[in-house]
């Protein structure tokens, strides 16, 4: 009975875990894209034309949240008439690795081409 | 050809012939090399073509991923793209061994193209574009350098022998001085030496007193080394390419009249003889035995110290000599054999003796073994197959 009780225990702590990784994700980008109207496979195709590999379009995406400027946005000129320059991110450095890892396997290319 | 020439013809040949093949093997890689880069130059603007077609389909679809998810395929060739960090994105390739730094290279039957995107299409910055190595030129270029190997080999084994004969004409010009010297010198010998031995051996000892007769002998023993040295010097210059006259020989008498004839030597020299003479008969021509004889009693006499002894022993197939005297140092055992060759200079001669001995043992297929201990003396021992045993 105890052993039961004790691996429900794990598996409930590690779904929240993993439903909280997930849902910065979620909470902070995909909640602020989608008021924006502004499709995250469309910026991860643009990030991916600029940065190629999965630790560099990290460290480029980061910068960016870090320190938003039109010069390193991945999005073109056209975008910023219609839209506004996001703010600093608020997250701290393992939120923001987190919710950039969930961001790249989201979307990522590789394994899903036939 | 002395065996110092040959052995000198023999290194020069061996450097050549190593320097020879390390130029034409140099040259063959060389050429091996160009060939394979023009071969790789002709097929890089072909497969460039096919780079530019796959950079449209990746473009297309890039732009329709996910909906399109299907990597863009060409019967003409395969392909594979890498990202940034050279993280494989999708390969169609055969062989995925890869290499980023060079644009064009044959690996395992197949031709790698690699081109560099501007634009990272699915993030893909390196394109391989593979195409089979069908080595047709390969064959081609085989035979080529074979051919241009074997005709480099040749003209360069040509100019080797040239430079063979260029290399090795001062010393051959030295020796053929040498040994016309000698063969005029020889000449001149005769008539006055065979005078002094035969008034010599004429005078009547008997009648003079100690000191004359002392001084008689010493005549009788210079006339005799000059005569010993003369008989040499007749062998290499005149006689040894005369036909010999073989025949079977009493080496016992044979011995017995040589050791008379150094008597005076070794009573000079106050050496102390011992014989063990035992009947054996050799088929060859005496003079020749003769000669070999004389120069290793010859030598046993002269390289001996004064009071020291000189063991004879001759037994059916075996002729030992053996001296009490400085012996020979180890590292000139090896050319003693050679023309020209002395190792100790506190002697008179030329060094033709155990020249003349080893030519004369090749000549009987005589086998000769020299065991020398310096300090301690020489054994020399001449061996045959004796036709009784």
């Amino acid at each position: 009975m105890k052993r039961v009780v004790f691996s429900l225990l794990i598996l409930i702590g590690l779904g929240m875990a993993l439903s909280a990784q997930t849902s910065i994700f979620d909470r902070n980008c995909v909640s602020c894209h989608r008021r924006e109207g502004v499709s995250l496979r469309r910026t991860f195709m643009n990030a991916l034309l600029i940065y190629s590999g999965e630790q560099n379009m990290k460290a480029g995406l980061k910068y960016f949240l870090r320190h938003p400027s039109k010069e390193t946005s991945v999005m073109g000129e056209e975008y910023f008439r219609t839209h506004r320059l996001k703010a600093p991110t608020t997250l701290t450095d393992s939120e923001l690795d987190a919710a950039l890892d969930t961001y790249w396997q989201r979307y990522k290319v590789i394994g899903n081409l036939r | 050809m002395l065996r110092s020439e040959r052995s000198t013809l023999r290194r020069f040949l061996a450097l050549y012939a190593f320097l020879t093949l390390a130029l034409v093997l140099v040259a063959s890689v060389l050429y091996y090399r160009s060939e394979e880069r023009i071969m790789l130059l002709r097929r890089k603007a072909q497969v460039a073509d096919y780079a530019a077609d796959q950079i449209k389909r990746l473009r297309r679809l890039h732009e329709h991923f996910p909906r399109e998810r299907t990597y863009p395929r060409d019967p003409r060739f395969r392909s594979a793209i890498y990202d940034l960090e050279h993280v494989q994105i999708f390969s169609t390739m055969r062989n995925n061994v890869v290499d980023f730094r060079r644009d064009i290279y044959r690996h395992d039957g197949v031709i790698h193209f690699v081109k560099l995107l501007d634009s990272y299409y699915l993030g893909a910055k390196y394109l391989f574009i593979e195409i089979p190595d069908d080595r047709a030129w390969f064959w081609t270029t085989l035979g080529k350098t074979a051919l241009g190997a074997g005709v480099a080999l040749f003209l360069l084994a040509l100019a080797g022998l040239y430079l063979a004969r260029l290399f090795l004409s001062p010393m051959r010009r030295s020796i053929e001085l040498l040994d016309r010297f000698i063969k005029d010198t020889t000449h001149e010998l005769n008539t006055p030496l065979t005078t002094i031995l035969a008034n010599v051996e004429g005078l009547d000892s008997a009648g003079l007193d100690a000191r004359q007769r002392k001084k008689l002998e010493r005549i009788d023993l210079a006339a005799r080394t000059v005569s010993t040295l003369y008989d040499d010097l007749k062998y290499v210059t005149l006689e040894s390419e005369r036909p010999a006259r073989d025949s079977d020989i009493d080496l016992t008498e044979l011995l017995k009249e040589r050791l008379l004839f150094f008597e005076t030597m070794f009573r000079a020299r106050n050496l102390e003889l011992h014989t063990n003479l035992h009947p054996t008969v050799m088929h060859a021509d005496r003079r020749l035995i003769a000669r070999l004889v004389d120069n290793l009693l010859s030598n046993a006499a002269k390289y001996n110290r004064r009071g020291g002894s000189i063991e004879v022993t001759l037994r059916p197939g075996e002729l030992s000599i053996r001296d009490s005297g400085r012996g020979i140092p180890p590292e000139v055992l090896r050319e003693i054999f050679d023309r020209y060759a002395r190792f100790d200079e506190s002697e008179g001669g030329f060094g033709l003796g155990l020249d003349i001995v080893r030519r004369i043992a090749e000549r009987y297929g005589l086998e000769i073994s020299l065991d020398s201990e310096p300090g301690k003396g020489t054994e020399v021992k001449v061996l045959w197959k004796d036709a009784e045993s």
